[in-house]
């Protein structure tokens, strides 16, 4: 009799086994359990594979971004604003990943790891989410862009606040083209993507901002030097091609117009190693922005590792392989606009439980000190001149704008057309947003990026 | 008299938080129910109730029996697969209501048999010829049932009597104390064992095959406690199963999708995927009895009982159920020290480590972390044949306490 209560003690090893099995089980469950309950099949969630039930979207305003009627989602009744906001707002059936629809499905059904889906049986819908957008900023931004391919961001430099994020191509969700998935033609090219958090582009001569930030850095007398430009440069093997042949210079007329032969030779002078340092503070190559902890915006690019002094010369004017991300930029450009200081952007304001009450509010919070108070002083002036002395103030009445342009080549081919790129500011207390525009394949900048910005921030200024 | 360290848990107390429990079940299946099927549902309710309360007194009163943990769980875990089904199959619940009530009678039955451990001795290879025969006749008489030849009809019902099987399996394993460490009769056992294991092979249902090995390891070496011999055992088997696996791949292509079920989302992986997607989605207290979505899925209060379990009644009462199978073997492995037998200490310990490993088959195979080898989970899973083996297995649970036989004793 004992040896048989002895042996049965050996059957605890069963019992810890089917512990330990019931440990995985659950800690599966738990770790994965928002990952498992959006999935698409759920029928709690979603009818045929669309989000049915789920929480309003709204802009800052309150007015109706994403809504849900009789178990179908619906959408702004204003075509444009449907069409401007689609990479924000996102679809239901998740072929936009960045947008408010997937990343935030969480919160829009409701559900969590105590209630699971409960609170969407319980009071038929979820939260509400408040965006930062303000829609009317957006339509006008995306009737700007037309039917050319690119992207417009604003944001409140001195918040975060992201109040306008358009990316084309779009499509009108509420009608969406049948061609869209199998039209071979570029058409539709990328059309899934938000171009403001995924996309990269060349950025040209807006580059230049950040090259001029390493020479006030590093270069004591860089304000008494002058510059000769004879139309192109003779830098290590090779020559860096200049838009024009602006004679002697001093370095802020070198922003002003722009001065290929003029930027080429301070990155050749700061060399590869200070360049690198400098863009990497600012979050090249480092890090991934996140933007309201969900939505994860491609990385910034300036590798000057294989380069030659001729790869210098070219990445310093934004050439060469440097790619940035319209998110990322606006970033940069805002901390110049506040001081130095970068703030985090975000584009969820609150949170609304089904009771109505607020469980979430989004507060500034700051990403760090890009530049020191007087560097971002310095870059401050030189934008300012840019506007006043190069585009013309008349351009964008009332604002006191501030900014660069940028005609990127992305191709060696004579006939590719290039990427064109505005980044600025206003300086006006009342109106402290800054934009990034980035239009594909189109003329130089001044005649197709900038008008762009005008529109939209004349729209700002009419608003705020 | 020894007794074990602990007091009973307080039956009323239980017994009432029990009933609480049933009653809310009860009222949320009246109510959400059609008109037609509400009598049915009545009847289950109010028999179920009025067996189990006719059950506690009889036992407290004329047998004046103190301990009742394992009934306890047992009536509750019942009624969780009885809501289960009321509320899927509003018009099977009468079915099942009476497979209940013959596992009932065969639980109360079989604890009277076992209390005359001659009588025991006397009929356990009668037993172990019609278990075997019944086995046999499955062979011949079943047809392919989703992929396993395991059920016969009879006259319209159909049985499982595979399930039967193991209660006689272990009354046929377990030997009294005299007949210990006799080799000889160790032996007729694994032949017995391996009758039946192969037997179920033959029936394509290898996740019973599987429980049918796992109690005759438990048991042979709770008898002889020879770990020689039941390694070599288990390297047989082993041996004997990569040779199916290699000679009937087809066998090994059921499993595909063990570990990977993601890929397999819309075939092999559909009944493990779904199971996730909706045990999460009932958070820790669940959506409620008949609000989940699981149940639409094939087999939903069978194999992927655990999941609607998940889904409507929450994380919480599924970790809840889990430990209770934890709860019987630890009961077992405790009163096997005090046991009247070396009999019932090993029924017990085989009942209970047969209940908590089939457990695990189920639970862990449709979370995808065993293959999914589609067996029951024991009293919750809907089935007559599957409810009726556990409530028998349940008698050998029973007969480890001392003071089951205390009124009466036991006839040696």
């Amino acid at each position: 009799m004992k040896s048989i209560s002895r042996r049965a003690l050996s059957l605890y090893l069963i019992i810890i086994l089917f512990l330990a099995g019931c440990g995985l089980l659950f800690y599966n469950l738990v770790s994965n359990s928002s990952d498992w309950a959006m999935n698409r099949v759920n029928q709690h969630l979603y009818s045929s594979g669309n989000l049915a039930t789920a929480g309003d979207i709204t802009d800052i305003n309150g007015n109706i971004l994403a809504s849900t009627k009789n178990g179908k989602r619906i959408y702004s009744d204003s075509k444009n604003v449907r069409l401007a906001t689609l990479h924000t707002v996102g679809d239901s059936a998740g072929f936009i990943a960045s947008g408010i629809q997937t990343s935030f499905k969480d919160e829009l059904t409701g559900y969590t790891l105590v209630d699971g889906v409960y609170n969407l049986k319980r009071y038929g819908k979820g939260n509400d989410v408040k965006l930062t957008l303000n829609s009317d900023v957006c339509a006008v931004a995306y009737k700007a862009l037309g039917n050319r391919k690119g992207t417009v961001g604003v944001m409140n430099y001195k918040t975060g606040e992201l109040i306008c994020i358009v990316s084309t191509p779009t499509y009108d969700i509420k009608n969406k083209p049948e061609d869209i998935n199998t039209n071979t033609t570029d058409k539709y090219e990328g059309i899934y993507m938000n171009r403001f958090f995924s996309g990269l582009y060349t950025p040209g001569s807006t580059f230049k901002v950040i090259t001029g930030a390493c020479a006030i850095e590093n270069i004591p007398d860089i304000y008494s030097r002058t510059f000769n430009c004879e139309g192109k440069i003779l830098i290590g093997e090779g020559y860096v091609i200049c838009n024009g042949t602006h004679g002697e210079i001093d370095f802020e007329t070198a922003m002003n117009k722009s001065c290929n032969c003029a930027f080429a030779k301070i990155a050749d002078e700061l060399g590869s190693e200070k360049l690198t340092l400098t863009a990497e503070r600012l979050g090249f190559n480092t890090k991934k922005m996140t933007v309201s902890d969900k939505i994860t915006c491609a990385k910034s690019k300036l590798d000057l590792s294989k380069s030659k002094p001729l790869d210098i010369g070219w990445a310093g004017i934004g050439q060469y392989t440097t790619l940035v991300n319209p998110c990322q930029m606006l970033t940069i450009i805002s901390a110049i606009a506040n001081g130095g200081i970068a703030n985090n952007p975000y584009i969820v304001s609150e949170i609304t439980n089904p009771e109505g009450n607020v469980d979430f509010t989004e507060k500034t919070s700051e990403m760090g000190e890009l530049f020191t108070p007087s560097v971002a002083q310095s870059l401050n002036n030189i934008l300012r001149s840019n506007v006043k002395n190069g585009y013309g103030d008349w351009r964008f009445p009332d604002l006191n704008m501030c900014g660069k342009t940028g005609t990127a080549e992305i191709s060696d081919d004579e006939d590719a057309k290039p990427n064109a790129l505005f980044v600025g500011y206003s300086q006006n207390e009342d109106t402290p947003f800054a934009i990034i525009v980035v239009v594909e394949n189109t003329t130089s900048a001044i005649q197709s990026a900038v008008p762009i910005a005008t529109a939209v921030m004349k729209e700002v200024n009419r608003q705020y | 008299m020894q007794r074990i360290k602990g007091r009973n848990v307080n039956l009323v107390l239980m017994l009432f938080t029990i009933t609480l429990f049933q009653l809310i079940c009860f009222v949320s299946l009246i109510t959400n129910v059609s008109e037609e099927y509400r009598s049915g549902i009545l009847i289950t309710f109010g028999g179920y109730l009025l067996v189990e309360y006719a059950y506690f007194i009889g036992a407290r009163m004329i047998l004046k029996r103190k301990g009742f943990e394992v009934e306890l769980i047992a009536f509750l875990l019942t009624s969780i697969g009885l809501s289960i089904t009321a509320s899927v199959y509003p018009d099977g619940i009468l079915k099942q209501f009476i497979a209940v009530l013959i596992g009932i009678f065969g639980f109360v039955l079989l604890q009277w048999i076992m209390r005359d451990l001659k009588l025991c001795t006397s009929i356990r290879v009668p037993v172990a010829v019609i278990a075997f025969g019944l086995l046999a006749a499955t062979i011949v008489l079943a047809k392919v049932t989703n992929g396993a030849k395991n059920w016969v009809y009879i006259g319209g019902i159909s049985v499982q009597p595979s399930e039967l099987v193991k209660v006689a399996f272990i009354f046929v394993g377990a030997a009294s104390l005299e007949k210990l460490q006799s080799n000889r009769s160790l032996t007729k056992f694994i032949v017995f064992a391996f009758g039946c294991v192969g037997a179920l092979f033959l029936m394509y249902d290898f996740g019973t095959a599987l429980i049918f090995f796992f109690t005759f390891i438990v048991i042979s070496f709770m008898r002889s406690g020879d770990i020689r011999t039941i390694v070599l055992v288990c390297t047989v088997a082993l041996m004997g199963g990569l040779l199916v696996l290699i000679f009937k791949p087809y066998v090994a292509n059921r499993f595909e999708a063990y570990g990977h079920v993601w890929e397999h989302f819309y075939t092999s992986g559909y009944q493990q995927t779904r199971t996730m997607i909706y045990s999460a989605s009932g958070g820790l207290f669940g959506v409620g009895l008949g609000n989940g979505k699981l149940r639409d899925i094939f087999a939903a209060t069978e194999d992927l009982v655990f999941g609607v379990v998940c889904e409507e009644f929450g994380m919480i009462m599924a970790g809840a159920i889990l430990l209770s199978y934890v709860a019987l073997l630890v009961y077992s492995i405790r009163h096997s020290k005090y046991a009247r037998s070396s009999f019932y200490a090993i029924c017990a310990c085989a009942a209970s480590a047969l209940m908590l490993f089939q457990a695990a088959l189920n639970v862990f195979g449709v979370n995808d972390i065993l293959p999914l080898t589609g067996v029951t989970l024991p009293f919750i899973s809907r089935g007559g044949s599957s409810i009726i083996s556990c409530w028998m297995l349940l008698a050998f649970i029973k007969a480890v306490d001392r003071s089951t036989y205390r009124y009466g004793g036991v006839r040696q």
